[in-house]
């Protein structure tokens, strides 16, 4: 009993730590994912005089991905009813050209001012539309969300941490004599300290796979198809192989880097 | 190697400038049956402990089986004690671990199959009188039991030199007289060299002994 108390008080830490990490991961990709969406949709819309080249803007702007004419025949066509040929004719003639600019990434709210002051300077473009109201609702939101699991993150880590370092001193503790006793008699220190790596690298191994289990099931658990069908975030990316050799990796490493501290800690004094 | 053990003005102290064992020189040959003496707290723990490493030298010279202990390494301390076997008034058995599993520590940790160290465990238990026991946990044994168990634990390597640290001292007298015959008997079969801190020397013992005086932190030979 008391031996599975001395587990739980290191797995349950050990898996809360696991978990903020593989949400943090799960968040930032279902928003890159989101995001990579969001810039393929996003386009600026430019008004020119002059025509424009897609070279020569993107010098001035490295984050155009592509320009694009829109196309006014179409839209003068409709008017043929109303105006007379010769207003077509003049129209035709003297209406500036419109432009879609697409751009390689998402830009943030100072990264837009500066991209259509840059536009606006060059020579013919008259107007430039960003639609920033709309577009920075969303990024905000997502600059938001994506800073919130960071601190998250970060939060939960200290604390698990904190408790996961505890419970290595309580198993150290524990262990103490028997790895003195063992010392005594000669034992090297991998050998007196075998059985609480043993336990710690159990342990790690049990949380990663918790964690991996969790995650593997949470499609059904959570309604992740309706998170995507609502916002288009898809938060259903977990990685069976990948992901779980990345838990087993970190797991692994803070469980046996805190033992070894604390053995050499307790060593030293 | 014939000095098993070689101390030349030796000094030891758990605080400095407070020494326990002051300027003492002691020569044990190999073989030899030493028996340690003195009143409680006259420092016999203190150079007993010296011997095996737990307490550094703090001047003078002390050689234990070939190895100098003044800056001893870790790696050159584990080797000693691999040629040492401790016996300690308090027992010191390992409570998470089985009365056989404590016999078989010394030969785990000089590397031996887990067969030969249950072999060598069967042989020793049986020799202590506790073949019996092998299964249960040291906390369900008597004190007498546990003493026997870390004689029996403390000659499963066949070491060198066995150190005994008052090792009938909460003894019954039934347990005490398994101990020293057992010590005997392994000085005249295996040839132990064997240094015993006793208030009291059995008057039963048939064997060749020195006799060594611990007082004021002076080692006197007793002739």
């Amino acid at each position: 009993m008391k031996s599975l108390k001395n587990h739980l008080s290191f797995i349950i830490p050990l898996f809360i730590l696991l978990f903020s990490i593989q949400f943090a991961t799960m968040l930032e990709r279902g928003i890159k994912k989101y995001e990579a969406h969001l810039t393929g949709e996003y386009t600026i819309v430019c008004v020119s005089k002059l025509p424009l080249e897609q070279k020569v803007l993107k010098k001035i702007i490295p984050s155009i991905k592509s320009v694009k004419e829109i196309k006014k025949d179409k839209y003068i066509e409709k008017l043929k009813s109303d105006i007379s040929k010769a207003d077509l004719v003049y129209l035709r003639a003297n209406l500036p050209k419109f432009y879609t600019l697409k751009l390689n990434s998402l830009p943030d709210k100072a990264a837009l001012k500066n991209i259509s002051e840059k536009l606006l300077k060059i020579k013919g473009i008259t107007k430039v539309e960003t639609f920033k109201k709309t577009f920075n609702k969303f990024h905000q939101f997502l600059k938001m969300s994506k800073m919130a699991s960071v601190f998250f993150t970060i939060f939960i880590f200290i604390i698990s941490f904190m408790l996961i370092v505890k419970q290595m001193e309580i198993w150290t503790l524990e262990h103490h004599r028997r790895m003195y006793i063992m010392g005594l008699f000669g034992a090297a220190f991998w050998m007196k300290s075998a059985s609480l790596y043993k336990s710690v690298i159990i342990d790690a191994l049990i949380s990663a796979v918790l964690v991996a289990i969790i995650f593997l099931m949470l499609p059904n658990i959570a309604n992740l198809n309706a998170i995507k069908t609502d916002l288009g975030i898809d938060l259903n990316n977990f990685n069976f192989i990948g992901d779980l050799s990345k838990l087993i990796i970190i797991s692994l490493l803070i469980s046996v880097v805190s033992v070894t501290t604390i053995i050499l800690k307790q060593k030293n004094t | 190697m014939s000095n098993i053990i070689h101390a030349q003005n030796l000094v030891l102290s758990y605080k400095k400038n407070e020494p326990i064992i002051k300027n003492t020189n002691l020569i044990v040959k190999n073989k030899d049956f030493i028996f340690l003496t003195g009143k409680s707290g006259s420092g016999k723990s203190t150079f007993l402990k010296s011997l095996y490493g737990e307490l550094g030298v703090e001047s003078g010279e002390l050689s234990v089986c070939g190895f100098n202990l003044k800056n001893i390494t870790r790696a050159k301390l584990n080797l000693l004690r691999k040629h040492t076997g401790v016996i300690f008034q308090d027992y010191k058995l390992i409570n998470e671990w089985n009365v056989e599993r404590n016999v078989m520590l010394p030969l785990m940790i000089a590397g031996y199959s887990k067969e030969v160290c249950k072999m060598q465990a069967h042989k020793l238990l049986k020799h202590v009188k506790l073949s019996h026991k092998a299964e249960k946990m040291p906390m369900e044994l008597s004190g007498g039991e546990q003493q026997r168990v870390a004689m029996a634990r403390a000659l499963a390597h066949n070491p060198t030199l066995i150190i005994a640290d008052e090792p009938t001292g909460n003894l019954d007298d039934y347990s005490s007289e398994v101990i020293w015959n057992l010590l005997k008997s392994v000085r005249q079969h295996i040839g132990s060299t064997i240094i015993v801190a006793t208030h009291r020397i059995p008057q039963t013992l048939d064997i060749d002994y020195k006799q060594y005086f611990l007082d004021e932190g002076t080692i006197y030979e007793v002739t």
